[in-house]
């Protein structure tokens, strides 16, 4: 017999992470400890019917694998006030299926149509314009290097993805990063079939059998009257300086002067121009650039057909956590990756730089049997980090189906 | 608040007046203190205050592009045909923990090139034009060896100040060569023919499964041997340790230099002892196994020369104990002794352990008196067939002539966690057992990196890199959690270094290993 255990290992920064100590002091905030769990989700999710919102007491018996979200759902909503077996306290019963969201009739508008679709599809095909957000791909990744594209994504758009780059100001650290910023393929995707970005490729640098001595001319030549240019602005932010400090060190003369008795000297010297100051080439300033300097042929990927560089459209998993992101995100809500808290996304009610996840959400199967451990180990969890375990499943036809956990802290 | 948007908006070429402005930027992050982070949004102006302020300063660090100091830039060039970087001017204080020399001259890996273009440490060109950071990524990181992926966790890790090299399987010492102390000679040897060479891993891994095997033949056979013994009722099995082994030289040096005239008849009195075990122990193997016996190291002995016996001269074997058409004579190995390998031997905790457990519940045939006297091999094999007979008659017919008989033996388990350990039908295994067994495919997952402590970076040397602290395994979020299978070959790859692994999920980085974990017992042997 072999047993392991699994751990989370922690590998030391020296500078803590800034929230680790806030974490603590959120206790009994969370939406379901505040109001008996079910109002603040019906809040947050505006028309929702109110003959919903009532929760329903639901005590599941004591079999091993429960039932289906779809099951769930229909339990849920025929769950008269009593429960089903008083006396069965099976430990279950602390995790009471608690509400049962339907998608709101009016967010079927906020889905794109199919017409929509293709107008989109349309003008990120055509014309790459210069007000689309450029995602490259690298490895079937979705990166971002424009930072105003970075800043449109999340301002406007409400787009978070992951940077992973080291900080220009201070690269050495891992707390703050920068450049480029790496997004969830359904992040991706989201904008992508939106119309707001194209997805493209750039091929490896000028083969080894190009000629680039012309362009290599012009980048010596640049250097050259950049540098020229910064030795004049160095002399003259030199001669400035001087300027300003002229009265003090000719005051500082004078006194030397006194102090060794030399009257007769002129202010000549004083007047004297200051020799030309050169600026050693050294301590000229390059950039290292972040982006692509000259955008080069950029070869347009097709985010519908599944190909090496982006192998995700039609995969099952793929579709179902995009339909279920999508549907978040038309609700209002900000979307990230949710794998820190075992989930596939955390769904904040604003941008998470400022606030706090309110739902984990598990992306389910509507009509696969769940087993009664997976449920309790999610509803455990999202009671320890006090956020609500959302049941996501998804149908065809793009309607979401939300079922959350709670504890119900029955005695 | 609203971004312009013009063409290339975000795309920027710095002019002269702030390139010479950045000399006097802040290097400093500022400190998110903008207070807890609110539960909801409720509207109120001072909630959007806060929020512009914390985006404010995201952006504001966002958009800084990086600017160096032309002369503390070290110039670098791509090389995609071997997929190295080459320094074009003389490598900065980044030289002690990374790179390597290539034909003289000073090369870095992609992944260490890129990483210090981050930092602004160097200045990449191809064909004579710089690389843009993004650039650098596209082009670096298309090769087989450094996936985005493996980057990732490179820099993360570089950046919390750790040494990171590749993973050389060649660099694992194979449990032989630990043994016989060859770890640190073959990686001097090594270090001196060619400086940190770069790792054209695919000739290296060929190399791998071949060394291993042979090595887990040699430790294979003894473990089986062993085994063999202990089940056997024979007296005190003579597996020999390496205690024992010098003991047996100890004495015989001892002897030598006690007696200064030795005369080669005088010497061989003694050295039957020696001669004798080793001959009866090969003979044993033949016996005992069934398969054909291979070259057993940890059951032959060899006189000890090292420095702490300078037992030079070998003396003439006894012929009794030699086959009838070989011949011996003495030898003097004084010269051979500068060619060998002196140092002491290594023991693990667990061979100390194992000898600790062997000298107080086994016993050295030599100390039997008994033994001592047969002079030759038939005499001993009458000496055990005499006991045997012996030990037969004083147990009763009824228990032990059976075709059922005792689990335990009267002779053996002393302690009751031995009885216990002897009666379990569940024998606790390590991850390491039969690892070896698994090694030839170990195809698909891979070690990846070798990580050092920060804090050794003084002493670190990059052509002698010594033990890592751990090894890295990268892997994707999304990837399946290895079979017991794939994990044992890896944690046999690693050695006694713990394996971590890495997992990536859209630029999140989080480690996890398995750690081994023993039930605990109640009764302490």
């Amino acid at each position: 017999m072999l047993y392991s255990t699994f751990s989370r290992e922690a590998f030391p920064n020296t500078c803590s992470l800034p929230d680790r100590g806030n974490r603590r002091k959120r206790a009994g905030r969370s939406p379901a400890m505040r109001a008996g769990g079910f109002q603040p989700l019906a809040k947050a999710m505006p028309g929702l019917d109110p003959a919903l919102q009532r929760p329903p007491c639901l005590f599941l018996s004591a079999s091993r694998t429960v039932s289906s979200p779809l099951q769930l759902l229909l339990l849920g909503a025929n769950a008269p006030s009593f429960p089903l077996h008083p006396l069965r306290t099976f430990p279950i019963a602390l995790f009471a299926g608690s509400s049962a969201l339907k998608a709101p009739i009016g967010s079927a508008s906020h889905r794109s149509s199919p017409g929509e679709n293709a107008r989109g599809v349309q003008r990120g095909d055509t014309h790459p314009g210069p007000d689309m957000i450029r995602i490259h791909v690298l490895e079937g990744k979705a990166l971002v290097w424009n930072y105003a594209d970075v800043r449109r994504i999340r301002e406007e758009h409400r787009i978070v993805g992951t940077l992973f780059g080291a900080l220009a100001r201070k690269p050495r650290q891992n707390v703050r990063l920068g450049l480029p910023l790496q997004l969830l393929p359904e992040e991706a995707r989201l904008l992508l079939e939106n119309g707001l970005a194209i997805l493209c490729k750039n091929p490896a640098s000028p083969a080894l059998g190009e000629d680039t001595s012309q362009e290599v001319a012009v980048y010596q030549k640049e250097l050259e009257e950049n540098y020229q240019e910064q030795c004049r602005l160095a002399a003259e932010q030199r001669k400035a300086l001087l300027d300003t400090l002229a009265e003090r060190i000719a005051q500082g003369r004078a006194k030397k002067r006194q102090r060794e008795g030399e009257e007769e000297e002129s202010s000549s010297k004083l007047a004297e121009p200051e020799p030309s100051f050169v600026l050693p080439r050294d301590s000229m300033m390059v950039q290292l650039p972040t982006e692509r300097i000259n955008p080069g042929q950029e070869v347009v990927v097709d985010w519908r057909v599944p190909s090496k560089d982006w192998p995700y459209a039609g995969q099952p998993d793929h579709e179902a956590h995009y339909r279920i992101f999508r549907n978040l995100w038309e609700r209002g809500f900000y979307v990230t990756s949710g794998s820190k808290f075992g989930g596939n996304f955390l769904v904040y009610p604003g941008d998470p730089m400022r606030f706090h996840a309110h739902y984990i959400a598990l992306c389910v199967p509507r009509d696969t049997p769940l087993s009664l451990c997976d449920i309790i180990s999610a509803g455990r969890l999202g009671s320890n980090v006090k956020k609500t375990v959302l049941l996501c499943s998804a149908d065809e036809d793009g309607t979401v189906v939300y079922t959350s956990l709670q504890w119900t802290g029955m005695q | 608040m609203e971004p312009e948007r013009q063409p290339n908006a975000g795309r920027r070429l710095l002019s002269p007046a702030e390139l010479l402005a950045a000399r006097s930027r802040d290097h400093k992050i500022p400190q998110r203190s903008h207070g807890q982070k609110d539960f909801t949004p409720d509207g109120s102006k001072e909630q959007e205050e806060r929020l512009r302020q914390c985006r404010q300063e995201h952006w504001q660090l966002l958009e800084e592009e990086r600017v160096e100091r032309l002369g503390s830039l070290v110039k670098a060039e791509w090389k995609p045909g071997e997929a190295i970087v080459e320094l074009k001017s003389p490598a900065g204080k980044f030289w002690h923990t990374m790179g390597f020399m290539d034909q003289g001259k000073q090369c870095l890996l992609p992944e260490e090139a890129l990483y210090l273009l981050e930092c602004g440490s160097i200045q990449l060109f191809y064909k004579d034009l710089p690389l843009s950071i993004q650039e650098a990524y596209e082009n670096l990181l298309t090769q087989k060896s450094m996936s985005l992926l493996k980057y990732q966790v490179f820099c993360h890790l570089k950046r919390l100040g750790y040494i990171v090299l590749r993973f050389r399987p060649s660099s694992v010492p194979t449990l032989y060569e630990a043994q016989l102390n060859l770890d640190d000679h073959s990686r001097n040897t090594e270090g001196g023919r060619h400086k940190r060479k770069r790792s054209s891993s695919s000739r290296l891994q060929d190399e791998k499964p071949r060394t291993s095997e042979k090595s887990l033949e040699w430790k294979e056979s003894p473990k089986k041997a062993r085994r063999h013994h202990e089940r056997s009722s024979h007296p005190p099995s003579d597996s020999s340790s390496s205690k024992e082994r010098k003991k047996a030289s100890d004495l015989q040096c001892t002897i030598l230099e006690t007696i200064p005239s030795s005369s080669a008849t005088q010497q061989h009195e003694e050295s039957p002892v020696c001669g004798q075990q080793r001959s009866k122990k090969n003979s044993r193997a033949g016996y005992d196994d069934v398969r054909p016996s291979r070259w057993d190291f940890s059951t032959i002995t060899f006189p000890n020369v090292g420095a702490d016996g300078p037992c030079t001269i070998l003396p003439q074997p006894d012929k009794k104990v030699l086959p009838e058409n070989v011949t011996a004579r003495e030898v003097d190995v004084a010269v051979w002794r500068v060619r060998l390998n002196q140092k002491h031997e290594r023991l693990t905790r667990k061979e100390r352990e194992q000898l600790r457990w062997e000298s107080r519940y086994k016993s050295s045939v030599n100390e039997d008196n008994e033994v001592r006297h047969c002079s030759n091999w038939q005499e001993y094999k009458a000496l055990l067939e005499e006991r045997r007979l012996w030990k037969k008659r004083s147990r009763p017919a009824h228990l032990w002539e059976q075709r059922v008989t005792p689990l335990v033996k009267p002779d053996q388990g002393r302690a009751t966690a031995d009885v216990l350990q002897q009666i379990s039908v569940f024998q606790a295994s390590h991850i390491l057992d039969k690892a070896s067994r698994l090694q030839n495919n170990s195809r698909g997952l891979m070690i990846d990196f070798d990580v050092y402590q920060a804090d050794v970076a003084s002493r670190f040397k990059k052509n002698d890199p010594g033990k890592p602290s751990v090894r890295m395994c990268v892997r994707r979020f999304d990837e399946q959690i290895p079979s017991l299978r794939a994990l044992k070959q890896l944690t046999y790859q690693s050695g006694d270094i713990p394996l971590v692994f890495a997992l990536v999920d859209n630029g999140d980085i989080a480690f996890y290993s398995f750690k081994e974990f023993k039930l605990p017992t109640d009764i302490q042997p």
